[in-house]
Order: structure tokens, then C-alpha cells, then sequence
């Protein structure tokens, strides 16, 4: 009974369940469940579904994740945001703009402690938003900043989508982080190549400040290099091999743990917090890609990749021209559905064509990463633009709109450049592998 | 917070520190020699007691994600039966995996189940689960019957 045809069904029954608000984890595994009962059975519809909740809940790759979440729940406490963003601003903030790139800096410097782009445009909103307004800086260009840089804490590894792409598609976490940090880079320069026009074209957007002494520089640097210390540790730690993301996680945790005792961050009140955000959020990736995992034996079962991946070559558009439509297609659903439910409901439909159009999984993890950020700065849904309102709430929202749409144009630059060189994404993973 | 609530917390958190500090001395012994024999089985038993109970921590502070674009619109009392429908759904959800998941354990319980090198003691461990599972999805009839909007 399984054809693509079953399986185009349950895409479409899968997108109004998840318009209708079901949990992304519960819609993804009900539709995947059911169709394997309608395929397969429900003897082993059901088997399989008890199969994936113990693999899931005992894969050892996937302690990754709470371990990470718990290093950015004790680097939170100890006040990271602000000391990261206050070193940014020591060193630029007399330029023009300064505290604009110090905001992006910021974000991309806690992106490396924390995978989220919601946390990191909230944390380092609510530092670096009442700084750039006290100092004159216009509302468009301080709260476009900051929602745009806050996407890097996606791209940045530690990146939660990352990991819940590498246990999805079965790809190494360990590549998917080293094959990040040049697109992360080149993200956070393009924010800043921005900053730069739109401070040159408007002077009066982004006022210099006065310059900070060597001094203080030294003293703000003094108060971040443990965190540097760390994240070298960890980041360097994976991309070298020298541990697996796992026993990186396990190490930042455990540096945190100690940064946040060495500052007298350290209390019961505390850790009871930091243990609650992170088994909330743990939980909440976990029905995810449990669901997940069922949907996409449903979707390969039914023969549904095949199918699309046969009709998109028949369109003869070539390599360029596939991944050009992949990326409308993305960014079309990522309009209406969060980034995670992109990255679930489009990976097993997608990762076939894309490796016929002779890119690899990794390179496909980066690029629907880096979709998925997009999604997080333009409208309707556009939580990073919500979230730093929630910040700056005397703030329209059309206002941080108008302010993020320069960053949203070097979003599709960066998008564009990340198919037409591949190397951008494969080349560090693979020179570190030789 | 109430007290059954905070004790998960503390377990689940005690799991996290668990998976922490093996992880880290599993590091540390393998550099100076002394690897910590069984340590991935160790990791994997502390992230299902984290992990069960990070599902019913997300259930019960309703952390789980979704997509709000169309139910935002919607009038009041539809959006209390649609997400009346949703809590349904997702309990129906939990049902089947812990349907199969027991099934399994029932299946492998006088198999007695034990991991490769120290002998972790499965059956537990999928017991463990099971319980997990049931309890989020008793939090989950709960918000069904008292019903609240999606």
C-alpha cells in the first residue's frame, strides 16, 4: 500500500496539523505513525515507534544536547551576555556604529555558548539594546542588530539545530559544528559589512562614543577570558577531534559550572533554574525528533523522496538551478512553519535531492541551518523580531522590521554564496580531516 | 514550584551532573591513562533518567514546540476546542509510543537485559522510560479534560 502518493498525503495532513498548533513533535510522530500503520501494519507501526523512544532517550551522541543547553544556562547565570557584549563595545564602540557591531560581535561570541537564536537575541537585547538607545543610536538600526546578530547563535557552534540535524540525517555532530564556523564567520561579517554602509549613508543612525582607555580594554577582556578559555576548549576541542561533541558538552558544563562558582554565581537557587530551563528545553527537542524519526521512516517507506527527487530532475535545471529551488522552496515554507518543523518535515524529503544535485548532508545541514535563520527575521513569523520587542517594547514592530531588512538582504547574499561555493561550508571539515 | 516538581528537577538535574562529570573524568583518564572503563553505557543510562523526565518537565510547563501563526487569529472559543483537539492528538501520540515502547519491555523483561561492559540493567532503564511516558501522558489528558486554548 506505500506510494509517494501515501506519503504527499501525509506531508499535507502533517502541515495542517501543524497550522492547527499540535506540538511539532506530536504532529511529525502521529502522522508518521499512522502511515506506517496504513503501510506497514500497526503491529510494527507500533514496534517501531517503541524502538525509536528508547534509541533516542539512550543515544549517547544526543547527551549533547542537554549538556550544551546546561553550559548556556550556567554561563547565563554568570553573566556572560553582558560581560561579552561590554568587551565588544570597549574595543569598538568609538566608531562609528560601534556599539551596532559590538551588538553583533556579542551575539556571535554568545552564540559560541549557547544554540539558540531566541536566547541570544533575547540575552543580548537586553544588554546591548539600552546601551545603543542611551547613546543616541536610532531604534531601526540598535533593534535591527541585535535580531539579525541573534541568528548566529544558531550557526555558531555549539548549534542546537546542528545537533538535532546530525541525529536526524545520521551525520557526524563533530562535522556539522567545524563545518559551521566559516559560514558563522562570514555571517557576522556580512552583519557588520552592513552596519558599516548603512552608518556611512546615514551617519546620524549609529553615533560614536567616546573611546575606552587600554586600561579598561584590559579589564573587560580580564572578565571574559575563562568563557574564552572554555569555548576554545570545546570548540577547538571538536574540530581537531581531540573529544567527541559529547565530551565537549560534558566539558563546557563543566567549566561553566566552575566560571559560575569562580564568580559566586554559584546556589541552590540557581542550579534548580539552570536544571529546570534545561530539562524543559531538553524535552521539548526530544518529542521533536522522536516524532521526527517516525515521520521519516513513514516518508522513506512511501517512496516519497525517490519520487520528487525523479521530478526535479526531469526539470533539467541543473545543480545551481535545484538548489536555487530548494532555497525558494525553503524559504516559502519557512515563512509559515518555525524553523524546526522545517528542518524535520524538509530533511528526509530533501536530503536525497540535494545529494543528486551533488552536494553533501553536511553541506545541507549548514544551508538549511542558515534557511531556517531567515525565517527567524522576516514576517509573518519572525520570533527574533517578536523577542527583541519584547525587549524594546516602546519599539513598533514594523520599525524593527524596517531595521533588520538590510541584514535580511545579506541573508540571501550569504545564502547565494554559500551554493555557489560550497567551500565556504566543506573546506575546514575536510583540511582538518587530512 | 511545588515539591513532586521539584524533586524531578533535582533528579533530572542529578542525571545532567551524572552525564557531566563521567564525561569529563572519561576526558581526564584517557589523557593520563587511566580511561574510565563502561563510560559511554554510563552516559547513556544518566541521559535516559535526564531525558524521561525532561519530557515531562517540557509536557507539564507546556515548553513543547509550536506553530502558533494561525491559532494567534483564531476567536476564543475556537481556540479553546482547537486546542482541546491538540492536547487529544498529542495524547493519542504518547499512547502509541508507550503502547510499543511497553511492548518491548514486556517482550525483553525475562531476557534480563544488561549492557555490554558494566552491566547496566536495561529492563530497568526501560521501565524507567515507560513510567516517564505515562506520567506525561496522564499531564497531558489532564490539560485535555480541563481544556485550554492551543
Amino acid at each position: 500500500m506505500a506510494s509517494p502518493e501515501i506519503g504527499l498525503l501525509g506531508v499535507v495532513i502533517l502541515l495542517a496539523l501543524l497550522l492547527l498548533g499540535l506540538r511539532i513533535g506530536a504532529a511529525l510522530g502521529l502522522v508518521g505513525l499512522v502511515g506506517l500503520m496504513v503501510t506497514l501494519g500497526v503491529e510494527p507501526a507500533l514496534i517501531k515507534a517503541g524502538v525509536v523512544v528508547i534509541d533516542v532517550l539512550t543515544k549517547y551522541e544526543l547527551g549533547t544536547l542537554p549538556l550544551f543547553l546546561l553550559m548556556a544556562q550556567l554561563f547565563f547565570a554568570a553573566n556572560a551576555s553582558r560581560d561579552l557584549f561590554d568587551a565588544a563595545a570597549k574595543f569598538l564602540g568609538h566608531r562609528r556604529g560601534g556599539l551596532a557591531y559590538a551588538a553583533v560581535a556579542g551575539c556571535a561570541g554568545f552564540g559560541t555558548i549557547n544554540g539558540s537564536s531566541l536566547a541570544t537575541a533575547a540575552t543580548v537585547g537586553m544588554v546591548a539594546l539600552p546601551e545603543m538607545r542611551k547613546r543616541g543610536y536610532a531604534d531601526t538600526l540598535a533593534t535591527g542588530s541585535v535580531a539579525a546578530g541573534g541568528t548566529l547563535g544558531q550557526m555558531i557552534p555549539p548549534s542546537g539545530a546542528l545537533i538535532v540535524f546530525g541525529i536526524i540525517a545520521e551525520q557526524s555532530i563533530g562535522t556539522l559544528f567545524t563545518a559551521a564556523i566559516i559560514p558563522g564567520i562570514t555571517q557576522m561579517l556580512l552583519y557588520m559589512a552592513v552596519i558599516w554602509i548603512v552608518v556611512r549613508l546615514r551617519p546620524e543612525l549609529g553615533p560614536t562614543s567616546e573611546r575606552a582607555s587600554w586600561a579598561e580594554r584590559g579589564k573587560a577582556l580580564a572578565r571574559i577570558w575563562d568563557m574564552i578559555l572554555m569555548i576554545a576548549l570545546v570548540i577547538g576541542g571538536i574540530a581537531v577531534g581531540w573529544v567527541s561533541p559529547s565530551e565537549a558538552a560534558a566539558i563546557g558544563a563543566t567549566g561553566a559550572f566552575l566560571v559560575a562558582a569562580i564568580r559566586r554565581r554559584l546556589s541552590l537557587a540557581m542550579l534548580r533554574s539552570a536544571f529546570a530551563s534545561t530539562l524543559e528545553t531538553s524535552g521539548l527537542i526530544l518529542l521533536v525528533i522522536i516524532g521526527a524519526l517516525i515521520f521519516s521512516v513513514f516518508v522513506s517507506v512511501t517512496g516519497l523522496p525517490d519520487a520528487l527527487g525523479a521530478a526535479v530532475r526531469a526539470l533539467n535545471l541543473g545543480s545551481f538551478g535545484t538548489l536555487l529551488l530548494i532555497a525558494a522552496f525553503l524559504l516559502l515554507l519557512g515563512s509559515v512553519l518555525d524553523g524546526l518543523a522545517l528542518m524535520l518535515l524538509t530533511t528526509p524529503i530533501l536530503l536525497p535531492i540535494v545529494g543528486a544535485a551533488g552536494m553533501t548532508p553536511i553541506w545541507f545541514g549548514i544551508f538549511l541551518t542558515r534557511a531556517m535563520e531567515i525565517g527567524f527575521v522576516h514576517p509573518p513569523l519572525g520570533m527574533n523580531l517578536y523577542v527583541i520587542q519584547g525587549v524594546a517594547k516602546d519599539v513598533p514592530i514594523n520599525r524593527i522590521f524596517k531595521g533588520v531588512l538590510p541584514f535580511l538582504a545579506s541573508d540571501f547574499v550569504h545564502l547565494l554564496l554559500l551554493i555557489l561555493f560550497p567551500a565556504l561550508t566543506l573546506w575546514l571539515p575536510g583540511w582538518i580531516g587530512n | 514550584m511545588s515539591p513532586l516538581r521539584s524533586a524531578m528537577v533535582w533528579i533530572g538535574g542529578a542525571a545532567l551532573i551524572a552525564a557531566t562529570a563521567v564525561d569529563t573524568f572519561a576526558v581526564i583518564g584517557r589523557q593520563i591513562g587511566w580511561p574510565l572503563r563502561g563510560s559511554i553505557e554510563l552516559v547513556q543510562a544518566a541521559v535516559l533518567v535526564a531525558g524521561s523526565i525532561a519530557l515531562i518537565a517540557a509536557t507539564l510547563a507546556d515548553r513543547h514546540a509550536k506553530v502558533q501563526l494561525i491559532v494567534d487569529r483564531l476567536s476564543p472559543g475556537m481556540r479553546h476546542h482547537v486546542g482541546r483537539f491538540c492536547e487529544l492528538m498529542t495524547a493519542l501520540f504518547l499512547l502509541c509510543v508507550l503502547a510499543g515502547s511497553a511492548w518491548l519491555a514486556i517482550e525483553l523483561w525475562s531476557s534480563s537485559e544488561l549492557s555490554e561492559i558494566i552491566g547496566v540493567p536495561w529492563r530497568w532503564m526501560r521501565l524507567f522510560a515507560n513510567l516517564s511516558l505515562a506520567i506525561a501522558l496522564v499531564v497531558v489528558l489532564r490539560h485535555a479534560l480541563r481544556g485550554r486554548p492551543a
